[in-house]
């Protein structure tokens, strides 16, 4: 049985790991560990990718047919499973990131309004 | 659902240990970037990525049907596991096969007669058109009917008339003259029933109407054995009864009819007679749409125009018309005794199940240790339970499967040898065969017996205290109190459930016994029946049937061997024909002026063949011809009804007023009484009989008769009648002119024949109660030397401190017994409840009747005695330095 605990920062909300993924496929193929460290890097460290869930959900996404995989080689002359994005990934992250945007600006009229109203009884 | 997850696990597993491995690299390759020493480098990236052996068991179960994976890993360990103990599996896969194969065999007699619908297409169209009454339904028609129903287009598509083929046809004209089941037909017949043609065609309207010429169908049958299959037999003639019949066409194998039939020709009604006889029977089939009580209403009607026709009297005060599916009524009241059936056969499954989980928790008890460590190991009480579950399963699959092949041919040779008076299942049970719904019955039965005779043994292993198990001593790890109490409410259960079974042979034994010692009140010894058919033009009338008569009884005669011979044109024991008559003289509307009564014409042999006796008057003789006053002759029980005081010997009686024109006749003087006869069975009252001399019937009542019924010849001899079948036949187509003999029989044949149903269900839970006997005798003495060999130390102590070896054997034979009596009083309890629903099968005896529920109680505590006694005899020899050594 899993515990539910509240996410930390720098947790990624579940769900969202697969869109992160394929956001970074679109710059091109790369292996796991370049996946991890990019999506990192990008978000200024500010998120961590738990790496034991990283491939986990990399083999999800190919089951799906959303990325394809090969092996090849890396910058540093080593052997590493190459991911690719395919077109039906490229569909699936437009509509995850619409999904995303839309909720967040809904999040944050939700938040804003009642951050405002708070601010106005301080005053 | 992508299937792509399922696939190819092993080398996707393989892959992804590699991708890790690369992985691993390339952070040992970062850190060392970042300036982190060798050895340190390739740590800290093991550290960070986790355990990769849980990442990797997280894909592979993802890729997993895990339900099913789990499922399949129980299921190969129970097979281990059973195998481990071949013994107990063995037993457990016997006594479960014994189990669902009995009830296999009644389910699937039960699929063929109740539950298969009729071979015919859109078999809930069919009915069957009865007469109803305050006394229930009866099939019969008479033409008048007939034709009025076939008129009836707003609620029928198509209404047929058949017979079933009563008197037989001779086919004659070629070296081997053969009688066969010639049934007779309206020509709508096979389109109602849909048959199939393979050659030529059904008969015409034109056909099937008075002086419609000779023509015949034939059976597949026939037309394979008798004319090899030749398709050119269409259009062409043979002969039956001496006349050319043209041949018009062949149906084909799969038409299966409620009566066998060899050949069929048209009834050629003359549909405005107004003869009210009841000769054959009437079927429709239905518009689409109309239901039975629409169709039911429509007839009452019908019902009010047909005595408008035909005068108020012409059905009885609440007689109407009606109609029940066709499948019902062939079916009869066979559905409650099959269920019946079932139900002792529950029983049977109960106590087999009850037999199995007491083994199963018996070597439970002896697996505490191993079920302790795999709890310790991380095992939930749930998996624990579902790896028993799953053992038992297997033990009752694989005991249905040997149950399935046991019963389904245990129940096809034993319909061969006795079938029983059950109707749809064909020539000796062939109608019975292997479908769906057999296989589903006992698949379901499988599972659901695994489960119940697997889920307490299974509950009760998991309760185990882990610290107490695992710190015993394996060689006498007690099984617990509660264990110990659950096996001993098994064998409780097994005794009750045994009596009950038991009671219900009892009764069914003594139902049997009481049938075969009812006096049939006419003798079967040395007498063989067997019957000749006089279905053709030559015997219209009845002077040349009472000359086949005369002629044949004096070659009988002059058989060596042969004492005496008589001819009837109804057999004793199937019952005679009904028919009304008025005692001449007595004021018309009094109670005891008019009557029906069993109708039976026979030569003058027939009391003396059969040792009817003649209690007063006199018998009939060769001068009662047509020529002489007309004389009857009636039983007892008729003499007794509407003479009680008078003397019916100085009386005449009409016999057949108003029956239609073929009975009508003159008074009938009555010359004799005889004893009754129980032609309706054992098991009914000896009806009411009036015999007449063949020789004196009217000419039409012997040209109707022709048609519907042969000559039953009874030939009494000094030795085995079986010795002398060659020269009595021989001698009879002789004397008829060359007619063929057939339905040879002994009269002992015909008797059994006669009490076959009651022989059956006697057999059959005779059967069943003995198993349930044997299973429950086991059970019991299988808790008893389980709890000896569980005590061996206790009964150690008992002995060190002076118990004598016959307070030991009291000690375990009390027990045992305690068991026993409790689940005797308990069934018996139960019986008396039960037996009811047996009332109906019973003859003689009572349901509640005191020999059964005496006997079989105390039958079955001296079974258990005996159980008993090994177990308790072992515990005396318990050496007690040998059990107290073991701690």
């Amino acid at each position: 049985m899993v515990m539910k605990r509240p996410p930390e920062a720098g947790e990624i909300l579940q769900g969202t790991l697969d869109m992160l993924i394929l956001r970074t496929l679109v710059l091109g193929p790369a292996h796991g560990h370049t996946i991890a460290q990019a999506i990192e890097r990008t978000s200024e460290n500010a998120l961590e990718v738990e790496q034991g869930s990283l491939y986990p959900a990399l083999h999800r996404l190919e089951d799906r047919g959303w990325v394809s995989s090969g092996w090849g080689t890396s910058d540093n002359n080593r052997r590493a499973k190459f991911y690719r994005l395919t077109g039906k990934g490229r569909k699936e992250l437009n509509a995850a990131a619409g999904r995303w945007r839309r909720m967040t600006r809904a999040i944050g009229l939700v938040l804003g309004e009642s951050f405002e109203q708070a601010g106005g009884d301080r005053r | 659902m992508n299937m792509r997850r399922f696939t190819h696990r092993d080398r996707k597993d393989r892959d992804f240990a590699e991708e890790i491995e690369s992985h691993l690299a390339h952070e040992e390759d970062a850190n060392l970037a970042r300036g982190i020493a060798g050895n340190d480098a390739r740590r800290q990236a093991r550290v960070r990525f986790g355990n990769p052996r849980t990442v990797r068991e997280q894909v592979w179960r993802y890729r997993s049907f895990p339900w099913i994976e789990d499922l399949w890993r129980d299921f190969r360990f129970a097979l281990r596991s059973l195998a481990k103990t071949p013994g107990i599996a063995i037993i457990a896969v016997v006594v479960i096969a014994v189990g669902i194969g009995v009830n296999t065999a009644v389910f699937s007699v039960i699929d063929a007669v109740l539950l298969k619908p009729l071979a015919y297409p859109d078999p809930r169209e069919l009915v069957a058109l009865v007469n109803t009454g305050p006394r229930g339904n009866f099939p019969g028609a008479s033409i008048p009917r007939f034709s009025l129903w076939r008129q009836q287009t707003s609620i029928f598509q198509k209404v047929a008339a058949y017979d079933f083929g009563g008197a037989g046809l001779n086919i004659t004209g070629s070296d081997h003259p053969q009688q066969v089941q010639g049934v007779h037909v309206s020509a709508d017949y096979f389109s109602m029933l849909g048959a199939p043609v393979i050659a030529g065609r059904t008969f015409t309207a034109a056909e099937d109407s008075p002086n419609g010429g000779h023509v015949t169908v034939l059976s597949y049958g026939l037309w394979k054995s008798r004319y090899g299959g030749d398709p050119k037999i269409v259009g062409s003639t043979i002969q039956i009864d001496g006349q050319p019949y043209l041949v018009v066409g062949v149906i084909g194998s799969g038409f299966v009819t409620e009566a066998p039939a060899d050949l069929w020709v048209p009834f050629q009604f003359d549909l405005n007679s107004k003869d009210m006889v009841f000769f054959f029977t009437a079927a429709a089939r239905l518009k689409p749409g109309v239901t039975i009580p629409q169709a039911n209403a429509q007839l009452r009607l019908v019902a009010d125009q047909f005595r408008r026709m035909y005068g108020q009297n012409s059905l009885p005060p609440d007689g109407s018309f009606g109609v029940v599916s066709l499948q019902e009524s062939m079916i009869g009241d066979t559905g409650s005794r099959l269920l019946v059936l079932l139900g002792a056969v529950g029983f049977v499954l109960l106590i087999a199940c009850a037999n199995v989980a007491n083994l199963l928790l018996a070597r439970a008890a002896a697996r505490k240790r191993e079920f302790a460590t795999r709890a310790a190991l991380g095992a939930g009480r749930v998996q624990i339970i579902r790896q028993l579950l799953v053992e038992s399963l297997a033990l009752s699959v694989a005991g249905g499967l040997v149950g399935l092949a046991l019963g389904f041919a245990g129940v096809r040779l034993l319909l061969g040898i006795n079938p029983g008076d059950i109707p749809r299942i064909g020539e000796d049970g062939a109608g019975i065969t292997l479908d769906h719904r057999i296989l589903l019955f006992t698949l379901g039965v499988s599972l659901l017996t695994g489960i119940v005779f697997g889920l307490v043994p299974a509950i009760s292993a998991s309760r185990a205290n882990l610290t107490a198990a695992l710190n015993e001593n394996g060689s006498h790890a007690s099984m617990g109190i509660r264990s110990g109490k659950l096996r001993s409410c098994l064998v409780v259960a097994e005794m009750a459930l045994t009596v009950v079974l038991v009671i219900g042979a009892a009764l069914l034994v003594r139902t049997f016994m009481n049938l075969e010692a009812v006096d049939p009140g006419f003798s079967m010894h040395n007498v063989i029946s067997m019957s000749i058919s006089v279905s053709g033009d030559r015997f219209q009338t009845t002077a040349p049937v009472a000359q086949v008569i005369q002629e044949g009884t004096d070659r009988l005669l002059a058989v060596p061997g042969v004492i005496g011979t008589g001819v009837s044109n109804c057999l004793p024991m199937a019952g005679g024909f009904g028919m009304s008559f008025d005692v001449v003289g007595r004021p018309k509307g009094s109670p005891d002026s008019q009557g029906g009564a069993g109708f039976c014409s026979i030569s003058s042999g027939y009391f003396t063949t059969l040792k009817i006796p003649l209690l007063r008057g006199r018998n009939f003789t060769r001068q009662d011809d047509a020529a002489a006053v007309h004389v009857a002759i009636i039983n007892s029980a008729l003499a007794h009804h509407y003479w009680p005081d008078g003397d019916p010997l100085k009386e005449q009686i009409l016999i057949g007023a108003g029956a239609g024109p073929a009975f009508a006749e003159g008074p009938r003087q009555v010359v004799g009484i005889v004893g009754n006869t129980h032609d309706n069975g054992p098991d009914t009252d000896p009806p009411p009989m009036m015999y007449i001399p063949l020789a004196q019937m009217p000419d039409p009542e012997t040209a109707l008769n022709s048609k519907v019924a042969p000559l039953w010849w009874f030939v009494h001899s000094q030795v085995d009648p079986h010795t002398l079948i060659a020269p009595i036949s021989a001698a009879l187509r002789e004397g008829s002119g060359g007619l063929p003999v057939a339905h040879v029989r002994t009269m002992e044949e015909l008797e059994s024949a006669n009490i076959a149903r009651q022989r059956l269900n006697m057999l059959l839970l005779s059967v069943f109660g003995f198993a349930g006997l044997l299973m429950a005798a086991i059970g019991v003495y299988g808790v008893m030397s389980y709890s000896v060999q569980q005590r061996t130390q206790e009964l150690g102590v008992r002995m060190a401190l002076g118990a004598q070896a016959s307070n030991l054997r009291n000690m375990v034979i009390r027990q045992g017994m305690m068991l026993t009596l409790i689940g005797v009083l308990i069934g018996g309890g139960g019986a008396l409840w039960l037996t009811r629903f047996l009332a109906s099968f019973l003859f003689g005896v009572r349901p509640l009747d005191a020999i059964s529920f005496i006997a079989t109680p105390v039958v079955l505590s001296v079974v258990a005695f005996f159980s008993i006694w090994a177990p308790a005899i072992r515990a005396t020899r318990v050496d007690p330095m040998t059990a107290l050594r073991i701690e």
